[in-house]
């Protein structure tokens, strides 16, 4: 931890404004695009298809306007780490649970080294899904602030109120949550900067001394949960003195619309991921 | 305390916790780097523990949602974009933690908070990679060695912060009401 500052530009998911077709699109829409999409790209192994749904999944970055250099950015840092687990995958893995219409080639085998076609397909495709998804979580995220994003969740979650979900309170705890951050960040940056000033050595064990790391972390981590709740006691009192109760009659400020727009690209992609669910076997290759 | 003050005070904890695990995840705080190839022990699953034990299964269950949502969003590698692997698992953390909790509370505290965090730890360890080797990422050889080299300094760090801090919560909060 060299830079302290660092810890209060957290941008999680940042909203970046536009007016493309994705970000004018309403949020239920979009998280209905994204479930189904993500649905189709879990079950299909095949290659045809990955690469059918990662077509869909650029043009759709592309429509959102957003370059694909900007999504795929903060992979960079674990990028050894990614190749490395690939490389392992790759030799170690090389009769996967992949049910794959091709024959399986062996290409290599020597001693626990065991490289197989179906092996590769499993490290290809993995790589190929893993790009799918931070595209769409990108969608969401930077093309939707995350207020309209918790609205669109709790009105998706309200028809299974009858079932006792909460719909209301699941929307306000993720609303919460993310007000919270910054400023729990900033206590963190406070906390940091006292154990520092008093000669503490953070996050200085390194690899090879967990215990010494563990401590330094503790010094942070303790006072840090009993900041967070002495602040929630603060909010709870507030709330209750503002006479909260709960969704229920409760009204809001923004009303989401559907558009024509958002009910056809819905349909779409429902279709499509039916249609890539349904026949995940047929590719053929 | 009366249904509305249970239900602000739960709404309230559950987004505080849940804050924190995404800003352990956020700051890389919530690793401590263990000299294995995966490379970091996490606590970030602490709050979803914290959640279950202080405020009930449904608390502990929510903040475990928000964790691997946002470790889902956050991840950079493959097996973590998998929501089986990243969401689904981290629901049960904070519900094994309080039944632990609960079972264990009228023979000691302590015991119960150190065992409860050591169940919610296992419960995260074991059913992540578990659902990376029926996932076909991993064998089970290298989740089984993954999970003793991670899964035992999680475990032990898991502990520590969860006794300090509910022993020292509840211990302040003790004083305040005296004092008021």
């Amino acid at each position: 931890m060299q830079d302290f500052a660092l810890l209060r530009h957290i941008t999680i998911g940042q909203y970046l404004p536009g007016d493309s077709l994705v970000h004018r699109m309403d949020p239920r829409a979009k998280i209905t695009v994204v479930l189904l999409l993500s649905l189709a790209l879990t079950v299909n192994t095949s290659y045809l298809a990955n690469i059918l749904l990662l077509g869909i999944c650029l043009a759709l970055i592309r429509a959102a306007g957003i370059s694909l250099r900007y999504v795929l950015n903060g992979v960079r840092p674990a990028l050894p780490f990614i190749i490395a687990l690939s490389l392992m995958q790759l030799a170690f893995y090389g009769n996967p649970s992949v049910t794959s219409t091709l024959p399986v080639v062996t290409f290599l085998r020597w001693g626990p080294i065991f490289i197989t076609s179906s092996g590769l397909q499993l490290v290809l495709v993995s790589l190929a899904r893993f790009v799918d998804l931070m595209i769409l979580a990108s969608i969401l995220t930077n093309t939707t602030p995350l207020a309209y994003l918790a609205y669109g969740l709790e009105d998706m979650l309200r028809p299974f109120g009858r079932l006792g979900v909460p719909a209301h309170e699941i929307s306000l705890i993720f609303i919460l949550a993310l007000r919270f951050v910054p400023l729990l960040a900033e206590q963190l940056e406070t906390l940091a900067k006292a154990q520092a000033s008093r000669g503490a050595d953070i996050g200085a064990g390194g690899r090879w001394r967990f215990w010494r790391t563990a401590r330094a972390m503790l010094v942070l981590i303790v006072p840090l949960f009993l900041d967070a709740f002495r602040r929630a006691e603060e909010l709870i009192v507030a709330m209750e003195a503002r006479c909260y109760a709960g969704g229920r009659g409760r009204t809001r400020l923004v009303q989401l619309q559907m558009q024509p727009a958002d009910v056809i690209i819905i349909f779409i992609t429902a279709l499509l991921s039916a249609g890539f669910i349904w026949f995940r076997r047929s590719f053929p290759f | 305390m009366n249904g509305t003050d249970k239900l602000v005070r739960r709404v309230v904890t559950a987004g505080v916790l849940a804050a924190i695990a995404i800003l352990l995840g956020a700051t890389r705080l919530g690793f401590i780097p263990v000299p294995t190839p995966a490379g970091n022990a996490t606590i970030m699953h602490v709050p979803a523990i914290l959640g279950g034990i202080m405020e009930g299964p449904a608390v502990g269950g929510i903040i475990g949602l928000v964790f691997g949502i946002f470790s889902f969003f956050q991840a950079t590698i493959p097996m973590f974009k998998d929501p089986f692997v990243a969401i689904l698992p981290r629901i049960f953390i904070g519900i094994t933690a309080w039944l632990t909790y609960i079972a264990l509370r009228r023979l000691n505290e302590f015991l119960a908070l150190a065992v409860s965090a050591a169940v919610g730890t296992l419960t995260n360890t074991v059913l992540v990679l578990g659902a990376a080797v029926w996932r076909g990422y991993m064998t089970p050889g290298v989740a089984f060695t993954v999970g003793i080299t991670h899964g035992l300094p999680e475990i032990a760090v898991a502990v520590i912060i969860v006794v300090a801090v509910v022993s020292t919560w509840k211990g302040l909060a003790r004083r305040r009401h005296a004092r008021l």
